[in-house]
């Protein structure tokens, strides 16, 4: 550990955002030529910390010090100025221009106007060769590999001469391989007395890799992990306050038939991929897979929301194929969308209004809406699902993440449905309300309901999985029984490594 | 997007312009159509008004012979005008009768058109623009006129308001600046050498007041509610005057809601079928027509004598009045009939 | 009564104040009467773009079919036809408009804008074509005349036109809907959230072509109370202009551009404002030259008002929300 003063040092920082409090009193030191990782659930406060390093929000509170100097980073202009380089999970390369055109984009070595290209392809060969990418300087960005791309965005940063580079998920669309000769890169850069601020939820890279991790947890310091304290269960001990075994405490339930089935699906994305499994009774079957996967798309057909173009599904024995969601509902199948804000609620609308808009059409008399009924299914439902909420009619946007999902379960739960589908249930949402939800899960799994859940974090789908489906690139390339659960079996599916299972 | 939306843009004026085109190809066909003049007749926006003018048109059209001529009603006031006259240009016309909309904005444009083309100037005049002659009514004896109709109205004297479409217009301002003038018995200006008052301006004269002056876009909501509204500011409002041909109806209307019939008095211009009647009714006193149908009747004769090369129908002066016609209940039977068959001729030729 | 109405009724109590200051003949029965007769006509065309606005689209084809519909009815005046039958079919007329505007929108995806822009210019050159852009006189047929232009002396001077007793029935029935009904409900949702309202499993097209369908209706009504209250239908004007006014009094009245808000109160009484603020402007003796200045100004006031006040709002409830939870 270098013990000299660090290189970066924020203190007491703070972000609010309409509804949410984001960072809370947060402390952040990061040293020269070090590897630091931040870890913590979706939601608790990672991106917001690092987007406020890079200028592109500004802290509401606290203190950044960059060499011992206070600085006020205002724009991302000023963060490039002071070295700090941010590479968002989406890459932000221009397709249609060549490698050595998005390394200087922006800041093109021009003279009157002209730009120096000998100069522009130069340079870049050059900051390709420190990232070890053997390409000429001409090509395509669109004509690369997501893996490349990667490396042409570290390239980018280190032509404005970054003293931090911090990635944010950089591996969660790379295979393995491409991953491996990442981690050697970041290395290098180390060696070149660059330091990295890496944010991964895969524990096992962070384990690797880093030198020192900090662990958030709902907007605030969870703790601190140096070198032989890095391990598996540390990190996730303090990224959920507490025991992993106490966190998902599934308590597994007799199965019973099975009661929804699909054979040989084909989903618009992806037409050329059959998909064919059956879930049980009270069964709660994880989807596992990488972002693009197809695991959403995969519900949204199931949901008639794009419909099949092949195949067949059979609920409760009957067969369905629902061309809207109408359909989908009302013959039993519901869907807790992955984009809340977007498909799952009415965001002006109130509590009420939103857990009532499914059931209205059961509910009404020639078309007129039944005021108490609908009063009455609100407060129960806020009851029941412990929807922090100071009453039923409070616009669902001024709500907490995790309130928020508990306004889109409730309005399901009261369709009774034989199949509830999740999709990331519990992103961006408060370890409490997460827990809640997990619970819900599990009770309704006992009541009989089959559930169908798709997430991003391991440690849910390790956990609240009955079984799980690993799917990649459209296809289930894996259907792991809970005896087989492990995460480096996932990992391997995942990424489209059959012989693993 | 935006390809789309020229694409039916286009799409839309070539239906519109195929459809101008077969309206004006059904005219006369009887004769040697290489000898025939073709002109066109340019009115300043859509008006019963002009439905007359083209019935003197059609009727010169057919007594004369040899002259063909295409009738244009522009819609959208002054750009409008100018793009039809524009498209008429590039289809080439022998001669063009226009009432500009705007005489003296449009002078440098009516220029250019004078310098391809016969252009003659009817109903309003553009002084300075070089057209050949203009054949209209002197629009300031009209007024005058129409001020001494009102006098016979309410010979006690009272306040009068005033309701036109446009001010913009030469010939308003005239027919307004004749009222004025002869209210409050002011000497007879010299027609082109007119000092027109301002219009947010309350001119009291021994016995009559001009209170207000309201204009409505050629809006007919707003023509009424203008009525509407004067009626209720002014309660001693004796007479109205309405200086376009669609505003006494307007008059009448507002009138006769307020339970006021008879009691305010309405002068008018022009032939509305509406204020006839209320003249005949007693709801009126008069009206002061140009007799329109002489208006196309005799743009249509003027441009032809010129196009035949006789240019002796151009008086010095550049001017032909055609005068006018003072209607009220005393002659109102014999000019309504004339107007009827005026209107039924003009109908008969389409 | 929401926030939004209350604003707006305040600005129509300050301008009618103002100009009964300036003028007292303001208040004679004869101008009241005007003046409800010429609200109820704007607001009738309010309400029905307000219900296309709600669903975050956009009509501006009001005033052509309005112009439309008064020139079909002048025709088949003029040609003797039944005038109750007339009547039926204009009306079925304005619906199969609205019909095919709502299809072409949800089922061919054109944006809103761009289909009803056609419509403007398309039915205008109906109109003008099939009368050979002949003003019409209107003679009026006897019983519907009093159906449609009709008056209802309460006291005085004051009276009540028909064009008020439809506005009645159309607000009434247009505030059930969108506040009681289910189908009220879901226009708010989808106009709100399209998506959100789709994965609820509501039929969104449909809701959105009955939007339009009752926004050419309501246009188509306007049009035959337009004809007969001016005795005079010119193809290339009536209704000119007309969407504008519909589309300022439904955005005044609390209905957001970006769609899912609306209240029929508030654009009945914005509609109102309009129409006094013409009123005024010719009572306080303003020349009419500034007239549009002077209703683009306040209605622009109005709006930028109401956002700020929006804003506000919001930022206290986040306030409040953050507070509570620390």
């Amino acid at each position: 550990m270098p013990k000299e003063p660090p290189l970066l040092e924020a203190s007491s920082i703070g972000k609010q955002f309409p509804g949410v409090r984001a960072l809370h009193n947060v402390n952040l030191t990061l040293f020269q030529g070090e590897i630091l990782s931040l870890v913590g659930e979706n939601g608790a406060g990672k991106s917001t910390m690092m987007k406020l390093l890079a200028g592109i929000h500004l802290p509401d509170d606290g203190a950044i010090k960059l060499n011992g100097d206070l600085v006020e980073i205002t724009n991302v202009r000023e963060a490039q100025k002071y070295g700090i380089a941010l590479i968002h999970q989406e890459l932000n390369l221009s397709d249609n221009l060549d490698i050595a055109a998005n390394i200087f984009l922006g800041n093109e070595p021009h003279k009157n106007g002209v730009m120096d290209h000998n100069r522009i392809h130069r340079e870049s060969a050059q900051f390709l060769k420190r990232v070890g990418l053997e390409f000429p300087t001409d090509t395509l960005v669109a004509d690369l590999t997501i893996g490349h791309q990667q490396l042409v965005e570290i390239s980018k940063a280190l032509s404005v001469d970054a003293r931090i580079i911090i990635m944010d998920e950089p591996t969660s669309s790379l295979s393995q391989k491409e991953s491996k000769k990442l981690f050697e890169v970041i290395r290098g850069l180390k060696s070149q007395g660059i330091s990295i601020i890496y944010i991964s939820h895969r524990l096992g890279e962070v384990i690797d890799l880093s030198d020192r991790v900090s662990v958030l947890r709902d907007g605030e310091n969870a703790g601190e992990l140096v070198g032989d304290e890095i391990t598996h269960d540390a990190m996730v001990k303090l990224m959920v306050g507490r025991d992993l075994s106490q966190f998902y405490n599934r308590t597994v339930t007799a199965l019973g038939e099975k009661i929804f089935e699909v054979k040989g699906l084909r989903t618009p994305p992806y037409p050329d991929n059959e998909i064919s499994f059956s879930v049980r009774s009270g069964e709660i079957l994880g989807i596992a897979g990488l972002v693009g996967a197809g695991r959403t798309e995969l519900l949204q057909t199931i949901f008639g929301i794009t419909p099949a173009v092949g195949g067949s599904m059979k609920l409760n024995g009957k067969e369905l194929m629902p061309k809207s969601s109408l359909e989908a509902i009302d013959s039993g199948i519901v869907l807790a969308p992955e984009d809340r804000k977007r498909h799952g609620l009415i965001l002006e609308m109130n509590v009420r209004e939103n857990t009532s808009l499914a059931r209205l059409s059961r509910d009404q008399k020639v078309g007129i809406i039944d005021f108490n009924n609908e009063y009455e299914l609100a407060e129960k439902t806020i009851k029941e699902l412990k929807i922090k909420t100071p009453h039923s009619s409070q616009v669902v946007q001024y709500l907490s993440g995790g309130n928020q999902q508990k306004v889109v379960l409730g309005k399901w739960l009261s369709m009774n449905p034989s199949l509830l589908l999740l999709d990331e249930p519990t992103r961006g949402i408060d370890i409490g309300s997460k827990q809640e939800i997990y619970k819900l899960m599990e009770e309704l799994a006992a009541s009989g309901v089959a559930v169908i859940f798709v997430s991003s974090e391991m440690e849910e789908v390790l956990g609240m999985a009955d079984r799980v489906l690993v799917m990649h690139e459209g296809a289930v390339t894996g259907d792991l029984s809970r005896e087989q659960l492990n995460e480096e079996a996932v990992m391997q599916l995942a990424t489209g490594n059959k012989a693993a299972a | 997007m935006i390809k789309k939306l020229t694409f039916i843009l286009t799409a839309l004026a070539v239906v519109l312009v195929a459809g101008c085109g077969n309206n004006s190809s059904n005219g006369t066909n009887d004769g040697d159509d290489k000898a025939k003049h073709k002109i066109a007749y340019v009115t300043n926006g859509i008006d019963p008004f002009w439905d007359l003018c083209a019935a003197g048109v059609r009727q010169a059209e057919s007594e004369l012979g040899g002259v063909e001529c295409e009738i244009h009603f522009p819609t959208k006031g002054l750009a409008d005008q100018k793009s039809i006259m524009e498209s008429l240009m590039a289809k080439g016309i022998a001669g063009m009768a226009v009432s500009p909309v705007d005489a003296d904005g449009q002078t440098k444009f009516l220029n250019e058109i004078a310098s391809q083309t016969k252009l003659i100037t009817h109903d309003a005049d553009a002084p300075k623009s070089e057209r050949l002659v203009y054949i209209g009514t002197d629009n300031y004896k009209a007024g005058r006129a129409l001020g001494r109709l009102v006098k016979e109205a309410i010979p006690d004297g009272g306040e009068v308001a005033i309701f036109v479409g446009r001010l913009e217009q030469l010939n308003a301002r005239q027919r307004r600046q004749g009222v004025i003038d002869e209210l409050l018995d002011r000497p007879s200006q010299t027609l082109g050498q007119i000092k027109f008052d301002e219009v947010a301006k309350v001119f009291k004269g021994e016995k009559y007041t001009i209170v207000d002056t309201r204009t409505d876009n050629f809006v007919m909501d707003a023509a009424k509610s203008n009525a509407e509204d004067a009626i209720t500011k002014y309660e001693n409002l004796a007479c109205m005057v309405g200086l376009f041909a669609y505003n006494p109806p307007r008059c009448l209307q507002a009138i006769k809601e307020a339970g006021k019939l008879g009691k305010i008095k309405v002068c008018g211009f022009d032939e509305d079928d509406a204020l006839l009647q209320a003249i005949k009714d007693g709801h009126a006193h008069g009206t002061i027509s140009q007799q329109p149908w002489n208006y196309g009747y005799q743009s249509v004769k003027v441009l032809k004598s010129i196009l035949d090369g006789d240019n002796s129908v151009i008086p010095p002066n550049k001017f032909i009045d055609l005068g006018y016609k003072s209607v009220t209940a005393k002659n109102i039977d014999e000019f309504w009939s004339e107007k009827n068959k005026m209107a039924a001729l003009g109908k008969k030729k389409d | 009564m929401n926030k939004n109405t209350i604003g707006i009724l305040s600005l129509f109590v300050l301008i009618f104040g103002f100009t009964w200051y300036s003028n007292e003949n303001f208040v004679n029965g004869y101008n009241m009467t005007n003046l409800v007769k010429w609200s109820s006509l704007y607001a009738i065309m309010g309400i029905g773009v307000a219900f296309v606005i709600i669903t975050g689209g956009i009509d501006l084809s009001i005033g052509s079919v309005i112009g439309l519909v008064a020139s079909l009815l002048a025709l088949a005046i003029k040609y003797e036809w039944n005038p109750t039958l007339t009547v039926v079919l204009l009306l079925g007329l304005s619906i199969v408009i609205g019909l095919m505007h709502g299809l072409l929108i949800t089922k061919v995806k054109l944006q809103p804008f761009v289909v009803t822009l056609c419509g403007l210019l398309f039915y205008r050159g109906i109109s003008r074509w099939l009368t050979d852009n002949q003003t019409m006189q209107f003679p009026g047929t006897e019983n519907l005349d009093s159906f449609f232009s009709g008056k209802l002396l309460i006291f005085g001077k004051f009276a009540l036109s028909s064009p008020f007793f439809f506005l009645v029935v159309v607000a009434i029935i247009a505030a059930f809907f969108l506040n009681r009904t289910i189908w009220g409900r879901y226009l708010l949702a989808l106009g709100n959230n399209e998506d959100g309202a789709r994965y609820s499993g509501i039929q969104t097209d449909r809701l959105k072509i009955a939007a339009y369908v009752i926004c050419s209706f309501l246009a188509g009504v306007s049009g035959l109370l337009f004809a007969y209250e001016l005795d005079s239908v010119q193809p290339a004007q009536t209704g000119e202009f007309y969407e504008l006014y519909a589309i300022a009094a439904a955005v005044l009245g609390g209905c957001s551009l970006r769609g899912g808000q609306g209240a029929i109160f508030g654009v009945i009484i914005a509609a109102a404002v309009i129409r006094l603020l013409r009123n005024s402007i010719n009572l306080v003796g303003i020349s009419t030259h500034l007239e549009f200045s002077i209703i683009g100004l306040v209605i622009l006031g109005g709006v930028t008002a109401d956002e700020l006040i929006k804003r506000i709002v919001a930022k206290r409830r986040s306030k409040q929300i953050s507070t509570s939870k620390s």
